[in-house]
């Protein structure tokens, strides 16, 4: 399987080959193979246990596959100058006891080859100015997840493999992060997993979806379509107009045939003096990878 | 490489950050332990014999935060990350003895500084046994003992589900580590004195190519997953 490549950059690329991953001699990946180089956020789904942290670990060379092949650049994963390629976020945090935040950085910034004025500009970047004398253990959950993705900023490499970055954030700082995922993917490639089908929808190009430790779809996000195409209209004067339709909070709800029949609908009820507030769509196709 | 040399000093600063608290009461028993035996045995006999054999011991109980480091990086997810940034996991484990070898030295400095020089200003003469001693079973021995204990501990602490308190590689890795160093004091009592200290010296080499052996198997056979946090 093969991300469209039309537009591609070439400037990184990401090739898995028949790969079977997993821990203690136990495969949780099996037979996984798809390409990525287009630069954008590819977003990662699955069940719990359907393999997504296995493959961002295979990915990123903390596990080695027991069969298949992993290469970043055409280089094989399981050399150093592969893993120099890419960035990694782990669910875990990740950061050193006795660490106060500004060491911590300097700390991954040694191991990264970057600078202290690389740490400088990711404490800017992230706001956490006033933690940087702290310890980590002090912080709070958002300060500790702030300060676990300000590492991954530390130096640009073309590939960023997060996994689950907003888990556990407030909806603002989860609003700063997805801001900032979605710079990184102008130039970058970017594997992000997430469990939030609306963030997914809103920061995905393309979906990874797996099941079983198998991909069970890769492709545009927009090449899906939900089963049923079901909106939503939050509109003033529509109660005896739209009585019939099921109501869900403030919007009434309405299935189509697609979109296309969405300004149709739209003409027709401002025509019966409609007011309308607001028109979403209900149903995200995400959802259905799920099923 | 430069990386590697700041990973290796940043787990050293770590270590005694962490570890401060075994090395602070590993080094006050062994002093303390030191002046009851210059108070009680005159002349300094009792000191002279026993000083040089109680100080393996204690390097053990002092050292103990290269494991522990080790232990809370793997627990806390630190290893995931190194590696993914191609630190290789044998590096782990020699920052974990490099940071064991520090602690080590530094109870050895003050307990030896301290021990010694309590002595003198009590009028116990440092003899060419109690030198000899002291270079051929106690530096020899508290660095074997040490980094047999850390390497062992490590060695559990990455085949094993994390438990804390005692019952955890932290809590018992000093009780392994003493072993040795009492099985090889019960061995050399029995022999001839002129094979005491060829004895005890061969011992604390052998016990550092058991760690060297170790070392080396666990770097080559142990999967890349045994560094992950089981969190």
């Amino acid at each position: 399987m093969t991300a469209d490549s039309s537009s591609v950059s070439q400037r990184h690329r990401i090739e898995l080959r028949g790969v079977s991953s997993g821990y203690h001699g136990k495969p949780v990946l099996e037979d996984v193979s798809f390409v990525v180089e287009e630069p954008a956020i590819y977003v990662v789904l699955g069940p719990n246990g359907a393999g997504k942290t296995t493959l961002f670990r295979t990915l990123a060379g903390i596990l080695s596959p027991y069969s298949g092949t992993v290469e970043i650049d055409g280089i094989d994963i399981a050399r150093r100058e592969a893993r120099t390629r890419l960035q990694y976020l782990s669910h875990i945090d990740g950061i050193p006891d006795a660490l106060r935040v500004e060491e911590a950085l300097r700390f991954y910034a040694g191991v990264q080859g970057a600078t202290p004025e690389d740490v400088e500009r990711v404490v800017r970047l992230l706001g956490i100015e006033e933690l940087r004398h702290r310890y980590f253990a002090e912080l709070s959950q958002g300060q500790k997840k702030r300060v676990s993705i300000a590492r991954v900023f530390l130096q640009e490499r073309g590939i960023y493999l997060l996994d689950e970055p907003t888990s556990n954030l407030d909806p603002k700082l989860a609003r700063e992060i997805r801001d900032l995922v979605l710079g990184l993917s102008r130039d970058d490639l970017v594997l992000y997993s997430s469990h939030n089908l609306f963030e997914a929808k809103e920061i995905g190009k393309y979906v990874l979806a797996l099941r079983n430790g198998k991909v069970g779809y890769f492709g545009r996000l927009s090449d899906l379509r939900p089963a049923r195409y079901v909106i939503g209209i939050r509109a003033e004067g529509a109660e005896g107009i739209l009585a019939a339709s099921t109501r869900k909070g403030d919007y009434y709800l309405q299935e189509l045939a697609g979109p296309e029949e969405v300004p149709k609908l739209v003409a027709e009820l401002a025509a019966k003096g409609v007011r309308i507030r607001e028109v979403k769509e209900m149903e995200n196709p995400l959802e259905d990878l799920f099923a | 490489m430069a990386e590697v040399s700041g990973l290796t000093s940043t787990t050293i600063r770590r270590t005694l950050r962490m570890g401060w608290l075994y090395l602070a009461i590993g080094t006050f028993i062994s002093v303390l332990l030191t002046a009851i035996l210059l108070f009680r045995s005159q002349h300094g006999g009792a000191f002279a014999t026993t000083y040089p054999l109680e100080l393996p011991v204690f390097a053990v109980l002092a050292s103990t935060g290269g494991l522990q480091t080790f232990t809370s990086d793997r627990t806390k997810g630190v290893f995931e990350y190194l590696i993914a940034y191609g630190v290789r996991p044998r590096t782990l484990f020699v920052n974990g003895l490099l940071a064991t070898m520090v602690l080590t030295g530094i109870i050895l400095g003050i307990a030896l500084g301290l021990g010694l020089g309590l002595a003198s200003a009590n009028g116990v003469a440092l003899t060419g046994d109690l030198e000899q001693s002291l270079a051929l079973y106690t530096v020899p021995m508290s660095f074997a003992a040490a980094l047999f204990t850390t390497t062992v501990g490590m060695i559990w602490t990455t085949v094993s589900t994390p438990r804390t308190g005692i019952n955890s590689p932290v809590g018992l890795a000093p009780m392994v580590g003493i072993g040795p160093t009492v099985l090889v004091l019960i061995v050399a009592e029995t022999l001839p004195s002129s094979e005491f200290y060829p004895f005890t010296t061969g011992a604390a080499v052998a016990i550092l190519a058991v760690v060297g052996v170790l070392l080396a198997a666990s770097s080559r056979l142990m999967g890349r997953e045994r560094f992950l946090s089981p969190l």
